[in-house]
This record gives structure tokens, C-alpha cells and sequence, in this order.
């Protein structure tokens, strides 16, 4: 009886999978090599930007008249650490004054406001692994004995070591 | 005597529940990968990167079975997930997230009885991606995952 039992018992387990303990058939591995590379990326929302120093921006008795925009903004991708954004103009001898500030940046600091020239000057700072955006405000200045003209500037934004 | 049989065939039923089927079959064809993220997108993120070129090749057991995954990436810095796709037998799971130390995650679940027995070959897609703020391979180096798959009972 003991031994009929048994042997019953024996065959269930044999074809009762659920009566096993969890059976591993078999494993595989293989290698995943994940690689980033440097990214650098840095961009503006348009490419230009007009400002027009008119009489409406002159007040009788005022010499310095102004002008500002802030249509624009910079965008930037850094995955590199100790980072910052330089900003410099085509325009060696400009006839007016041109100035620059970066306003709201979503990461990193603003550097206190630029006035444009062939050296390149500091915009941003710490935006090192970090993607962001800031708004854009030019300042022209023109005072009203500098007379009329046009200052074409082309503007360059480098991400440079901190 | 009766002891002795008894003996034999609780020894022949431990042994078979213990080991699997002599077919039991589970491989990686397409051998080590790398992904490589290489763009990004000003003011988002780098952009992610798949790769569909590693085939999972299993069998069907005599149990329903499954398929798990699981990962070693010692000082993982970046993202990687993994998802079956064309599954011949079986369900795929949702997309795995790839984690150091990770324990097994299913991956293709209620896979049924043989027959048939030839083998059956799964896609799998590994998608690599990264944040401008978990930095770069050339500063912190590359992440290495050793990716184990598992065919056991469900």
C-alpha cells in the first residue's frame, strides 16, 4: 500500500510541473556597451535681429537714445562639466553701441550685461551638463550727435572651458 | 528490497524534476553591441539610439517558461532598456529598464508547451539614452552592461 502510494506519488510529481521547484532551462549573456559622446551644442531661436533707433526712441534734450529686443533666445546642450558661454560681434569699430544680456537663464548664471565687441566676453557661466534656454536682450545705444548709419553685427556664441 | 525501489525512484523523480529538458535551448545570436549617442537637441536632450541587430533564440519546454533579463553594470551612468519584439511563442513584456543589480525582470512571459521544437527567435531592441546632465563617456567612460537572459518555469 506504502509503496503503491509512493510510486503515485513520484508520478505526479514528474508530470506536475507546478509540483517542481522552479526549473532554470538555461541562460545566456552577452555584452552592452553604452557610449555618449561629447556633445556641445548651442543655438539661437532666429537668426536675426533689428533694432531701429528712431525719433520715437528720442527725448528732446536727451543725447543717449535706446532701443532693446528681446525676441530671441539661446539654447544650449552641454553633457561636458565647467562650461560657459562667450559672446563676441564681427563688427570691429562699430558706430553705435551695441550690449547684450542673457535674461532668465533656466540653468547657470547670467553674467552682467555685455557690450559687444571682437573679444569674446563671458554671457553664461556654469552651464556646464546642463541644457537650457535664456532669453535674449539686446541693447542698442545711439547718441543723437553720433548722426545716422547702420551697424551690421554678426554675433558668435562659443561654449568654452570655465 | 521495497525500500531500495522506493529509494530509486524518489532519487529518478528528484533528478528529473532538477534538471530541465535535454533540449533546452536559450542564446544571444549577434554577440556584444555598443550604442552610441552621438547628437543632441539644444535646449532638450541627447538624442536616444536603438539597436534591433541581437536575436533572442529559445526553445519550448515541456512547462510554460518565461524569459527574464537582468544586468551588472558596475557604476552605471547612463539609461539603457531592452524589449522583445517579434515574438514567435510567448508575450512580450513592456520595455526593461536596464539598472546595476537589477533583479531578473520578465521579459517574455507565458511562453507555451513544445511541441514545436525548433527554435524561436525573438527581436531584441535595446534603446540607449542619456540626459546632458549625466555627462559624457570621455569624462566618466563608457557603461558596460553584462545583460543575462534567464529561460526558466513560469
Amino acid at each position: 500500500m506504502k509503496l503503491r502510494l509512493l510510486i503515485s506519488a513520484a508520478i505526479l510529481l514528474l508530470l506536475c510541473p507546478q509540483a517542481r521547484s522552479q526549473a532554470i532551462y538555461a541562460t545566456s549573456s552577452h555584452t552592452v556597451t553604452v557610449v555618449v559622446s561629447t556633445i556641445t551644442l548651442v543655438q539661437v531661436s532666429s537668426g536675426v535681429v533689428g533694432l531701429t533707433i528712431s525719433g520715437a526712441n528720442a527725448l528732446a534734450g536727451q543725447d543717449l537714445m535706446t532701443v532693446s529686443n528681446e525676441a530671441t533666445n539661446l539654447l544650449w546642450g552641454i553633457n561636458s562639466g565647467l562650461k560657459k558661454v562667450v559672446v563676441n560681434s564681427s563688427v570691429a569699430t562699430p558706430l553705435f553701441t551695441l550690449k547684450l544680456a542673457a535674461l532668465s537663464p533656466s540653468q547657470g548664471t547670467a553674467a552682467p550685461q555685455v557690450t559687444l565687441s571682437t573679444t569674446a566676453t563671458d554671457l553664461l557661466l556654469n552651464v556646464g551638463r546642463s541644457s537650457g534656454n535664456c532669453v535674449l536682450q539686446y541693447t542698442a545705444e545711439a547718441l543723437a550727435s553720433q548722426g545716422t548709419g547702420t551697424d551690421a553685427h554678426t554675433i558668435t556664441f562659443t561654449v568654452q572651458n570655465q | 528490497m521495497t525500500a531500495r525501489l522506493i529509494g530509486i525512484i524518489l532519487s529518478l523523480t528528484a533528478i528529473l524534476a532538477a534538471v530541465p529538458d535535454a533540449c533546452a535551448q536559450l542564446s544571444v545570436i549577434g554577440g556584444n553591441i555598443t550604442a552610441t549617442i552621438t547628437t543632441g537637441i539644444a535646449g532638450g536632450e541627447p538624442v536616444a539610439v536603438s539597436n534591433s541587430s541581437v536575436t533572442l533564440r529559445y526553445r519550448l519546454q515541456s512547462a510554460i517558461t518565461k524569459i527574464t533579463v537582468r544586468t551588472s553594470c558596475p557604476g552605471q551612468r547612463f539609461n539603457l532598456g531592452v524589449v522583445a519584439a517579434a515574438v514567435p511563442q510567448g508575450v512580450a513584456a513592456p520595455q526593461v529598464t536596464l539598472v546595476n543589480g537589477m533583479l531578473d525582470v520578465d521579459l517574455i512571459v507565458s511562453i507555451p508547451l513544445k511541441p514545436p521544437s525548433q527554435n524561436q527567435n525573438a527581436t531584441l531592441l535595446y534603446t540607449a539614452s542619456a540626459t546632458f546632465a549625466q555627462g559624457n563617456s570621455a569624462e566618466l567612460g563608457n557603461d558596460v552592461h553584462t545583460v543575462t537572459y534567464t529561460l526558466i518555469d513560469q
